[in-house]
């Protein structure tokens, strides 16, 4: 094998790029005239992640030279031991901004359940990949696949992490979806999401979307029993959604809710962090205003402007221009694992690659999202780009395992 | 099965990046609406929001007096501010603890601000102590929405002296003012009474913007481009008042305890040298915070502080009146200065007219001079038979009865003055007669002065037929320097003849050396020349009286005094203007048992016919 010819070299440029414009914002967002008024230990993130930085590097290399069945091999007991680690969180972790995710491990502090996005992605994978292909008649091996996955869900949902809840749930139609979940029923199971999100917006929104994905389901599957579940459903989450808004939801969650859809209707409280985001990036225009020179940035106008509110940095001092060379990045990037995925013969590591895709996509998706206002803010880090040393890391080995199935994807298949 | 396997991974993937492709596609359109289509929405947010506009209040302007003497002043009040929008409401317990306040007082007065802007700041604490606003100032970056100004509040360097009804007070702008016009921001202070009220425009001058850069704690980081696009305020403008210090404190002094009213004014154009009202209110306890029990105080005192009794009370002018109904009467050609009538000790005309004068033959001086009624119910008389009430009301009227004389104080009087038309109105259409109009001539009846007015009746006698305009701006001096003068108008009283005013000054000389005003109003060193009067009050101790000018033959003061509920002028209005004629013109008071006299003065409750004896009385 030819490590120039072989390696996937874009992907590697794709991430370089991108942890380079996280360290350029990253600086700006603690070093610039703002660490004036930061904290001693914020002030430290840029040294730290410049550490993790280097640390990913060498992981990232060494990994290289792991032999890709590891992964394969190992999966179900690296799966029961984050799964163990993630216990051990529940009860001895450590509380950071509100979510106890943290457990200290000698002196590194260490989030679980970031290390187990990727033993869940694997476990899953190897599931799914060892059984036959999962068909409408047949969701037996799915509901297994779905516990492998839904068993860490809950558990960040029980350490208040809702956002890497979000993260894992997202995994459960998309890998089924890749081993052979017919199509209607995929989009069945995401159509809650399509609609839920759309009803928020206004009833009439959510109605179209039912209908629309109804009939798509039913163009799909021909199944009557399938259609009417889900015009059913799509109603019911409707007129649920809208019984949520107006009478269960407490008020301080339904200012949340209205700061999404309406953050100037309350701009000093829940809208603060949209409209000041917002007022971010729109500043910025095209060019942005210039390198640590932000106001909004620089002023302390930006809530966690080092992680989840980064992307506005971007937007306002490198404008458009730079906040659309970003989001174009992270493009190239997804559809590039997402083509290694294609191209590869093996469905363990196609399951895989399909699933890192989706993690960076949706951590992407979550945390610009909520910066342009588009996505209630949830509170997910840039992968690549935000601080966090955890993260990072993890990130970078998804990243790794992707490159490496893809490095050996002949050796690997030979072994089918 | 393979390639039915193959088919659907590339069919997968095909599908995923789409998805996917789709959703970025979203939020590249939502960069290019919020960064290019809506970049001038949030352009201005963000600089809005790192830049802070404090106003800055111009300096009002000052008030001189006659000598160049600073009587209005400013000095620095400490303010803390609210702004709503920026406030956190969590805070109030830290502010409540940093002001020394109750909590509740502190959120009261939030929501208070809350109601009237949420976007602008409003003054939270006006006048708080300088160690209470420096601890704010320490802790202001834990306090976002808290800011603080320096303000100043009026001071008035002339320790007693008050000239309260002249400077008039300040109060902060109302709610419907402060709707009404652009000009004024909540908590601004605007004239309310006086001259801070008639030169509002003047004084006030235009208020300067000063923009800072503060981040999102609240924090200044300095001006905002090195104060390029700052406005700067322009003072308002210095007022040279005619008053003389000296004169309106020794006024003030000799009115304490009474009510009443003086007016001393320069007879040559009409200058006001001293104007009192009594009682009259503490102006310094209203010149800064809002002092609620004081100010309920004076507002339900019975005779009312705030009242300026100086230019807005309407009295009888009694027998004050009598030297104007000599002139009108030579005028008219119904007497001359020889002309003699008897006085039986009453005048009939349909009942009996009561006079006070010894008995006896009056000429003009005579009756001047010892104040006969009977001469002057006798001309009444004759004007109303033989000549018309409208030409008697045309010829007063030039003197300033009945109409206002344009003073620079608000709430000025016009007064009484009939004519038929008048009495038409208030007794109906020929039921009145020559019998409601004899009181007329005594001052008595229906008719109503002020001290200003009588106060210009002196002056116009004195300066032998000038009517002036009374005022208390001599000059505007504008914050670049410029000066503008006022110009008071001059107006002869068209039908005044020198030989008419001749012998009634020489009358009104007689009352001081001879009649009614022998005992107080002389003077040694001054001829003054004078005349008391007794204002008939249906309510209780008739009102006294006292015109006067002097020195006679060139007058530089006339003076009106009116002392309520004192009985006769010539024991209590006629010391006061006596004293203050005295200091005006030889700068001190060589008569203390005048002064002692007038400050033991107590106005007298049981009414007494004989006024001969209660000055016999008066005098030991």
């Amino acid at each position: 094998m030819n490590i120039f010819r072989d390696l996937n070299w874009p992907a590697i440029m794709l991430w370089v790029g991108l942890f380079i414009v996280g360290l350029i914002a990253l600086f700006s967002a603690t070093q610039g005239p703002v660490s004036e008024f930061l904290p001693d230990h914020i002030k430290g993130n840029f040294m730290r992640q410049l550490i993790w930085t280097g640390i990913s590097i060498i992981v990232l290399v060494s990994l290289q030279f792991t032999p890709p069945r590891t992964f394969l091999t190992g999966s179900y007991i690296l799966y029961a031991i984050c799964l163990l680690l993630m216990i051990v969180t529940l009860f001895f972790g450590r509380e950071v901004n509100g979510a106890k995710s943290w457990l200290s491990i000698g002196p590194a502090n260490i989030q679980i359940s970031e290390l187990m996005k990727i033993t869940t992605i694997l476990a899953a994978a190897n599931y799914l990949t060892s059984r036959r292909n999962i068909s409408a008649e047949n969701l037996k091996n799915a509901l297994v696949a779905v516990l492998l996955i839904g068993i860490p869900t809950v558990l960040t949902i029980l350490q208040n992490d809702t956002g890497t809840a979000i993260i894992f749930l997202t995994l459960i139609p998309v890998m089924l979806f890749w081993s052979g979940l017919p199509y209607g029923i995929s989009l069945f199971i995401i159509s809650p999401a399509i609609i839920g999100y759309l009803s928020i917006i206004g009833w009439y929104w959510g109605m179209a979307a039912a209908l629309i994905i109804t009939f798509l389901i039913f163009l799909l599957q021909r199944r009557t029993w399938l259609t009417l579940a889900s015009l059913a459903f799509g109603a019911l989450l409707i007129i649920g959604v809208q019984i949520a808004l107006y009478q269960v939801l407490q008020p301080h969650q339904l200012d949340r809710i209205e700061a999404f859809t309406n953050p100037s209707f309350d701009p000093q409280g829940a809208g603060w962090n949209v409209l000041q985001a917002k007022t971010a990036i729109g500043s910025g225009g095209i060019y942005g205003k210039g390198f640590m020179e932000g106001t909004q940035t620089q002023l302390r106008f930006l809530p966690e402007q080092w992680t989840d509110f980064i992307f506005c940095v971007i937007g306002e001092e490198f404008g458009f221009i730079g906040a659309g060379l970003v989001t174009l990045l992270f493009m190239a990037l997804i559809l590039r694992i997402l083509n290694m995925a294609g191209k590869n013969k093996h469905p363990f590591a196609q399951l895989v690659m399909v699933g890192v895709a989706t993690i960076f996509f949706m951590h992407f998706f979550i945390n610009v999202g909520s910066a342009v206002g588009i996505l209630p803010v949830i509170g997910l880090p840039l992968p690549f780009i935000s601080y966090g040393g955890s993260a990072f890391l993890t990130n970078t080995l998804m990243l790794a395992i992707c490159l490496n199935l893809d490095f050996y994807k002949r050796e690997l298949s030979i072994y089918r | 099965m393979l390639s039915q396997q193959n088919q659907r991974v590339k069919t997968s993937v095909r599908i995923l990046q789409f998805s996917i492709g789709l959703l970025f596609l979203i939020i590249l359109g939502r960069l290019v609406q919020l960064q290019i289509v809506e970049y001038d929405t949030y352009s201005p947010l963000s600089r809005e929001n790192s830049l802070r506009q404090e106003i800055v209040n111009p300096a009002r302007g000052l008030m001189y007096d006659r000598n160049g003497r600073l009587v209005v002043d400013n000095e620095p009040i400490y303010t803390i501010t609210v702004t709503p929008a920026t406030y956190d409401s969590k805070n109030t317990p830290l502010l409540a603890k940093l002001m020394d306040r109750p909590v509740e007082e502190v959120e009261e007065r939030i929501q208070e601000a809350t109601a009237y802007s949420w976007y602008r700041a409003s003054r939270l604490f006006t006048e708080v102590d300088f160690s209470v606003f420096s601890t704010i100032q320490e802790n202001i970056w834990e306090l976002p929405g808290i800011g603080h100004q320096i303000e100043s509040k009026r001071r008035y360097p002339v320790e007693d002296m008050q000239a309260s009804h002249i400077f008039g007070y300040l109060r902060e702008v109302s709610e419907e003012e402060y709707l009404q016009s652009d000009q004024y921001n909540l908590g601004d202070k605007v004239g309310k009474s006086g001259l801070e009220m008639v030169y509002e425009d003047q004084l006030r001058g235009e208020q300067g913007i000063e923009y800072s850069r503060i981040n999102a704690l609240g924090q200044s980081l300095g001006s905002y481009d090195n104060g390029s696009i700052d406005e700067s305020p322009v003072k308002g403008n210095d007022l040279y008042l005619t008053i003389d210090s000296e004169l309106q404190t020794l006024a003030e002094d000799l009115m304490e305890d009474k009510s009443g009213a003086v007016v001393a004014l320069d007879p040559e154009n009409g200058a006001i040298l001293s104007l009192v009202s009594s009682p009259q209110y503490d102006i310094r306890r209203l010149s800064g915070r809002i002092d609620s029990d004081y100010w309920e105080e004076i507002n339900t005192r019975t005779k009312n502080p705030l009242y300026n009794r100086a230019i807005s009370t309407r009295q009888p002018p009694g027998s004050t009146f009598k030297p104007l109904m000599a002139l009108m009467g030579m005028e008219m050609g119904l007497i001359s200065p020889q002309t003699e009538v008897n006085n039986p000790g009453y005048f009939y005309r349909g009942r009996r007219y009561h006079d006070l004068a010894p008995k006896g033959d009056y000429d003009l001086g005579k009756a001047l001079e010892s104040s006969s009624n009977t001469y002057f119910f006798w001309l009444m008389n004759e004007i109303a038979e033989e000549k018309d009430i409208n030409q008697w009301y045309a010829m007063a009227s030039e003197f300033g009865l009945g109409q206002l004389n344009n003073i620079d104080l608000p709430y000025e009087t016009e007064g009484i003055l009939p004519d038929s038309s008048y009495f038409s109105k208030i007794f109906g259409e020929g039921v009145w007669g020559v019998g409601d109009l004899i009181s007329l001539g005594v001052g008595q009846g229906v008719i109503g002065v002020s001290p200003l007015q009588m106060a210009i009746v002196a002056a116009t006698i004195g300066n032998e037929g000038y009517r002036v305009q009374p005022h208390l701006v001599s000059a505007i001096r504008r914050s670049d320097g410029k000066v503008t003068m006022t110009n008071p108008e001059k107006q002869k009283v068209s039908w005044i003849k020198k030989s008419q005013v001749e012998p009634v000054k020489e009358g009104m000389r007689r009352v001081v050396t001879d009649g009614g005003g022998q005992w107080y109003a002389n003077l040694d060193s001054i001829e003054v020349a004078g005349k008391t009067g007794t204002a008939q009050n249906p309510h209780g101790t008739d009102h006294g009286w006292f015109i006067s000018f002097a020195p006679m033959d060139d007058p530089e003061i006339a003076i009106a005094v009116l002392v309520e509920n004192s009985g006769y002028g010539s024991i209590s209005a006629a010391p006061i203007a006596s004293l203050l004629t005295e200091q005006y013109l030889t700068g001190e008071i060589n008569r203390p048992y005048i002064y002692d006299y007038v400050k033991d003065f107590e106005p007298k409750e049981d009414e007494d016919d004989d006024e001969n004896t209660i000055m016999n009385l008066g005098i030991e």
